[in-house]
């Protein structure tokens, strides 16, 4: 017994103590870093000086003074919803087909799903950026069509349209996968006895198919939704002059305006939105997670 | 539904071509097509930067997917035997968390804390945190299909628990581990996002090396980085694959 | 079940044997990288310079001439370089920063004040570019080159559509920018863009009063819709292509896109002007940081660059404005008649240097960018 106990430690204590030194100290660190001063020149100011320990709500106050901050939280998890959408409604096709397909085929169509996944996503964003260039065959065709019915010309890169076009593009696969992971489950005959009793294909996916898969698409969901929402690199290079998100307002706090409080603040506030997010997806889907 | 499945097999495939079609452009401007050169591989293999951004990638690469198996295993090991509380809720949280989150403070950390000078090693740590998540979730995976009779067995007829574990549990979780250990891989080499943070001058790695060439001047160097590096991630995923067919699935 | 696990077992015995091998080499390997990846014992000069901001023929003279080797990191924008260092980059014996970073590198006690008896050829540098605002006396830095912000454009197009060229109207006014709709890219950069816009309005590119940036935040909303992106750098491929016509760029960047597009046999070219409102420029200087474990190496580079020769080698390749005197003579004539790069005495009263901000200033800044990026 005392044995068993030894094992214990030594199984769970390496990757406990590694954890909790590299994940959970450095955000409580963050916690800690978005009550201080700003140092005048980046960084931070010293905690102790001046006989007084330096903490302050101040970065807080700054926060909540102004809506833009807020609105700049509301807009990206607008931007990370429609994200989100978009890839459950391209992912279920491609997740059914393959669901339908005979079993040899259904490795390779899944690996062609993974494929692209294999690049880099910079160079996933890269392509869209020649591909939405105003002088690539794409956007010559889609203007050619726009000004054929009056319209004027549009500009497709570095617009809102392309950082959701390359948002979709990157996180695809983490929609398709689970998707179809649960779609594989269904059994084939709660269709035939749907059909049976008179259902015809679309009432048979909203009444059978669909509710089944919930599970499946709330797992991606959560999958896509939580990085779209931490994203800056897409915006940066996609996007036009008012697209930014929160991961481009946190990453400036860094890089830009040498802000540290005021980035660790932003970024608690997004851990705070995650965490919400995530309870929510896991009361939806307990089922999904258990299995996954 | 074939209709809609096609176009988003080709919405995948299709950027992806450009990519690797102008690779191959004889013009510095990537707008139009000009004529076939190999040119930019030549460039790419005489760029001392990149070559050492992409050593830099390796070394990373290995490094972080060894500690992290080795952690990671242990973790899917403990959380499966034990049914510990907080130690998944430890492991999977960076995995599920925006990764600029995991990058901001891993940066404030090593500065505040730890004093260190940012650099190889303060990337090799962060990407050990966000692996070690990804392999024990595939070994738990491969845990719980078990029976777990086998290791009862192995206890009754008197084997330690090392023993169990060289001679039962690790024959048996070996291609979770193996996959895991390639999924590593692929997420350390891949990763942007936390090592633009950790990573401290001097310290380049593929992705920011291409990053900073999309953002300052794209030449098609950068399609023909972005191949080569297609190419590599590719035969690791169809690796990973091979050892366990769950990779393909167990992105989750 | 229990043959099923043995023979699995057995099967992979080998196997694992040759795994746990294999990953002990590779462990051991990487180890064995990492140390001598860090214990050399060469003579290394580490600098950490701006991208392409030195040709490669001035590398490999100035390596003969010292028997060492010039290792460089790049940036390419101050506050990456400041975060990097804030963030403990170290080992860096010389860095060419622009004049408000040195400035707060200095105040931050980052630097190591020069020695300029070991410089000789500092006689070299133009005094309009010494004993500046950021550095008085020149302790801690030498000059290096500057770059001009101004407006880059496509010369045919302004034309067509009667465009004035010599003025930030262009660039804020929506009379003028209803002809360019989509058309125009911006600097990606706080200071930068409310410098133009200050300038514009007829304040200092350095002026931190509140009102006045509120001013030029609304000019800069009111002009935002007909602008095409904030840009760091790509503007110099889209002038190049043709997709961009106008663009409020770095001198030398300019430089280049016009160079690329005569290359590239475009049917039009780019040109780039000094608005007369005035404009930013950009002093970059060679600074001693504190952690350099090479001080000696490093001043024998900053008085090898300040060689009129090498310095104009700069200069010929990227179209950089250059405030040494012995250089000129080096400089291919078309460049050194060109008044966006070599400005006029009277455009030069015209230009500042921008000053570095105190932390609330920043964060003050930092609001209004975020304003204007989302309204």
């Amino acid at each position: 017994m005392n044995r068993e106990r030894i094992t214990r430690w030594l199984v769970s204590g390496p990757p406990f103590v590694f954890m909790v030194v590299f994940f959970v100290l450095p955000a409580l660190i963050m916690v800690v870093a978005s009550f201080r001063f700003p140092g005048e020149h980046g960084g931070l100011a010293p905690m102790f000086e001046n006989g007084t320990w330096q903490f302050t709500l101040e970065t807080y106050q700054f926060f909540f003074s102004d809506f833009i901050y807020t609105e700049i939280f509301l807009k990206s998890f607008l931007i990370a919803g429609l994200t989100t959408v978009i890839c459950i409604a391209m992912a279920y096709p491609v997740a059914l087909l393959i669901t339908r397909v005979p079993k040899r085929f259904r490795d390779v169509m899944i690996l062609l799903v993974v494929l692209p996944f294999a690049s880099n996503f910079l160079i996933r964003v890269y392509a869209w950026m020649i591909i939405l260039g105003p002088q690539s065959a794409f956007s010559i065709a889609i203007n050619s069509v726009v000004t054929a019915f009056g319209f004027e010309p549009v500009t497709l890169l570095f617009s809102p349209f392309a950082v959701i076009v390359g948002m979709v593009y990157v996180h695809l696969p983490f929609m398709v996968l689970p998707l179809y992971t649960n779609l594989e489950k269904h059994d084939p005959i709660l269709l035939d006895a749907a059909q049976d009793l008179g259902a015809n294909a679309w009432k048979r996916f909203w009444k059978v198919t669909w509710p089944l898969s919930l599970p499946g698409v709330y797992a991606g969901s959560a999958l896509v939704f939580i990085p779209v929402l931490g994203m800056f690199a897409v915006p940066d290079i996609l996007g036009g002059t008012g697209d930014i998100l929160i991961g481009n307002l946190i990453k400036e706090q860094f890089l830009g305006t040498r802000d540290w409080p005021f980035g660790s603040m932003l970024s608690i506030m997004l851990t705070l939105a995650v965490l919400a997010i995530a309870a929510l997806a896991m009361r939806f889907s307990r089922k999904s997670l258990s299995y996954a | 539904m074939w209709f809609a499945a096609l176009l988003v097999y080709l919405f995948l495939y299709l950027p992806l071509t450009v990519v690797v079609i102008y690779s191959f452009n004889d013009s510095r401007l990537n707008a139009e097509w000009v004529g076939f050169t190999w040119r930019w591989y030549e460039v790419l293999f005489q760029d001392e930067e990149m070559i050492q951004a992409a050593v830099n990638s390796i070394l990373i690469a290995v490094g972080a997917s060894f500690i992290a198996t080795l952690l990671g295993t242990m973790a899917g090991i403990a959380i499966h035997r034990y049914k510990l509380k907080a130690l998944p809720f430890l492991v999977i949280t960076p995995v599920a968390m925006p990764e600029i989150l995991l990058g901001v403070s891993l940066l404030l950390f090593f500065i505040q804390v730890l004093h260190l000078t940012l650099g190889l090693l303060s990337v090799l740590v962060a990407h050990i945190t966000f692996c070690v998540g990804f392999v024990a979730i595939v070994v738990r995976a491969r845990l719980a299909g078990m029976d777990e009779s086998i290791f009862e067995a192995a206890r009754d007829l008197g084997a330690t628990p090392w023993q169990t574990f060289r001679l039962v549990t690790l024959p048996l979780i070996l291609p979770a581990v193996i996959a895991g250990a390639l999924m590593s891989f692929t997420l350390s080499i891949d990763d942007f996002v936390i090592t633009f943070f950790t990573a401290g001058v001097g310290v380049s790695t593929l992705p920011l090396q291409i990053y900073s060439m999309i953002k300052i001047a794209v030449t098609p160097e950068v399609n023909a980085v972005s191949t080569l590096l297609m190419l590599v991630t590719l035969g690791m995923i169809l690796l990973a694959a091979r050892f366990d067919k769950t990779v393909l699935r167990g992105q989750e | 079940m229990k043959t099923s696990f043995t023979t699995e077992a057995q099967r992979h015995r080998g196997f694992m044997k040759k795994l746990f091998s294999v990953s002990l080499c590779l462990c051991g390997g990487f180890l064995f990288f990492l140390f001598t990846n860090t214990a050399y014992a060469r003579d290394e000069l580490h600098l950490y310079n701006w991208n392409n901001y030195i040709s490669d023929d001035t590398v490999a003279r100035f390596e003969q001439s010292c028997r060492c080797k010039l290792v460089q990191d790049y940036y390419s924008d101050n506050e990456e370089m400041l975060a990097k260092l804030a963030a403990g980059a170290s080992g860096y014996d010389l860095i060419v920063p622009t004049g408000n970073a040195v400035e707060s590198l200095i105040k931050s006690k980052q630097l190591r004040p020069i020695n300029k008896q070991l410089l000789p050829n500092l006689r070299n540098i133009d005094p309009a570019y010494l004993n500046t605002a950021f550095d008085p006396g020149n302790r801690y830095s030498v000059p290096y080159a500057y770059t001009i912000t101004l407006i880059g454009y496509n010369a045919q197009k302004m034309r067509e559509l009667d465009l004035p060229t010599d003025t930030w109207a262009v660039i804020f006014e929506p009379k003028y920018l209803k002809k360019l709709k989509g058309r125009v890219t911006v600097l990606d950069s706080q200071r930068e863009l409310m410098a133009a816009a200050l300038k514009y309005l007829g304040y200092s590119a350095n002026d931190t009063d509140e009102a006045h940036w509120r001013r030029a935040r609304d000019l800069i909303i009111r002009a935002k819709p007909y602008w095409a992106a904030f840009n760091a750098s790509s503007y110099i491929k889209e002038l190049t292509i043709g997709n961009i016509w106008l663009a409020h760029g770095y001198s030398n960047d300019m430089f280049q896109a016009q160079l690329d597009a005569k290359n590239a046999g475009r049917p039009f070219t780019i040109a780039y002007a000094t608005p007369k409102e005035g404009a930013v420029l950009a002093l970059d200087s060679m600074v001693l940081h504190q952690t350099g474990p090479r001080p000696d190496l490093a001043h024998r580079f900053i008085n090898f660059m300040l060689e009129g020769k090498n310095s104009a080698e700069l200069t010929n390749l990227i179209g950089s404005g250059n405030p040494n005197r012995d250089a000129m003579h080096h400089i291919d004539l078309a460049i050194a008649a060109n008044k966006a790069v070599f400005p006029t005495p009277e455009i030069q009263t015209r230009l500042e240097m921008l000053k570095d901000l105190d932390r609330n200033q920043r964060r003050v800044l930092s609001r209004i960018w975020t304003e204007i990026k989302v309204r």
